[in-house]
Formats: C-alpha cells, sequence, structure tokens
C-alpha cells in the first residue's frame, strides 16, 4: 500500500486476498497471527514498523487511520486494500480469511 | 544523554517474575509465548530504556510512553476484565486456572477508555 515502506513477501498456495501485515517485531500477537497465515497456507506481506524510522512508521499509521477511520494497533491486517483486522483473534482471521 | 545499561534475557525475565509476584498476577503459562514477549521486552529496554510493551510501538520518548511500560496502565483493569494483559504476559490466577488460551484484546491506549 505504502511504497515507502519496504515489505517482506511470504509465499502461500492461497493468494485468494491480498494481505498486508502491519507488525512489531517484539509483539507476541503479531507472530502468532503470522504463523497463522504462514500454517494455513496464506501469501501475505508483512512490514515491521518498529525497524522502520519513527517518521515512515508515524506516516504510514496516520494514512491507515485516515483510510479505514480506526485506531492502528498490532497486528494490523488490511485486506484487499479494503477490509481490516486488528489485533489477533484467530477465530476472526479465520472467518474472514478461510470462511469467506 | 545518559547510556543505557543493557540488560540480558536472564535479568528480563527476573523482571517480569517480580512483577507478576508483586502484583498477584501468573506470568503466562505458554512457554513460547513467554520467551517471545521477554526477548521483546529486552529489545525494548536495550532500545529505548525502558521496558515498553513489547505488543505497543512507542511515541518517541519515556514520557509519552509512561502509559505502556511493563506493567502497563491498563493491566490490571485488562486482567480483571480479559484474564490476561493486553500482551497477555501476565495473567490472573482465575484465567490459568479455566484453560483458555489468550487471545488478543482491544486496545485501550489513545481510544479514550483510560479505566
Amino acid at each position: 500500500m505504502f511504497d515507502y515502506l519496504e515489505y517482506t513477501e511470504v509465499e502461500g498456495k492461497d493468494a485468494c486476498h491480498d494481505i498486508e501485515i502491519y507488525a512489531l517485531s517484539t509483539c507476541g500477537f503479531c507472530k502468532r497471527a503470522m504463523a497463522f497465515l504462514k500454517d494455513q497456507g496464506i501469501a501475505y506481506r508483512y512490514v515491521h514498523v518498529d525497524q522502520t524510522t519513527m517518521e515512515l512508521k508515524n506516516k504510514a499509521k496516520a494514512e491507515l487511520n485516515a483510510k479505514f477511520n480506526e485506531h492502528v494497533s498490532f497486528p494490523y491486517a488490511v485486506i484487499d486494500g479494503a477490509q481490516t483486522l486488528v489485533g489477533f483473534i484467530e477465530a476472526d482471521w479465520r472467518k474472514t480469511l478461510l470462511d469467506s | 544523554m545518559k547510556p543505557i545499561k543493557v540488560r540480558t534475557i536472564a535479568e528480563t525475565e527476573t523482571f517480569t517474575r517480580m512483577v507478576a509476584e508483586k502484583q498477584g498476577w501468573i506470568l503466562t503459562r505458554d512457554k513460547g509465548f513467554f520467551d517471545d514477549l521477554a526477548s521483546g521486552l529486552q529489545v525494548n529496554w536495550n532500545r529505548y530504556g525502558y521496558f515498553l510493551c513489547p505488543c505497543r510501538d512507542t511515541e518517541g520518548s519515556r514520557e509519552a510512553d509512561a502509559d505502556v511500560v511493563c506493567p502497563c496502565r491498563y493491566a490490571r483493569t485488562d486482567i480483571e476484565r480479559y484474564g490476561h494483559c493486553f500482551c497477555s504476559l501476565y495473567w490472573s490466577k482465575d484465567f490459568a486456572a479455566s484453560g483458555k488460551a489468550p487471545t488478543g484484546i482491544p486496545e485501550r491506549r489513545g481510544c479514550g477508555d483510560q479505566a
């Protein structure tokens, strides 16, 4: 979504959705969320925002906040550029990504 | 600026044990999760000079992050409401006894819910 951030691509057999994950490298639930995607074979790309500069991180958070009109906390997933998942609640991720 | 005294993972784990004991909480029973969170806390100490919650990002200073320095200002209420704190490092004894798995809970920082 943001060309000023460097995303890491993770391949998966399921590429039905375009998924971007904004995460903290220190966060346990961020790790759980990405492990869930990997275990389900879902392709995604991610960025650890704590490993970018403060300026870029705040710019991305402000733009996400403006686009989706919600507080940005982590993990923060953007699905097909239109829908979000905030925090890792496995049932919600499963419903959004596997049952639709 | 005063240099940061680097903390080891053992020192970080000791800190979490002391917090849990003092507050009457217990540490997450999930060993892998505990290791990730303790490592995250250690990284944050050595990066910022204070134990920023591993699941929150910095606002740029200790003063601005004061509410999310571990144990965070929201922990006690979150543990009462959900059984564990936002990052799930600390659990209530009842939650541990329930056998439930921790899950993401609503972020109250910056959302006007300071209770």
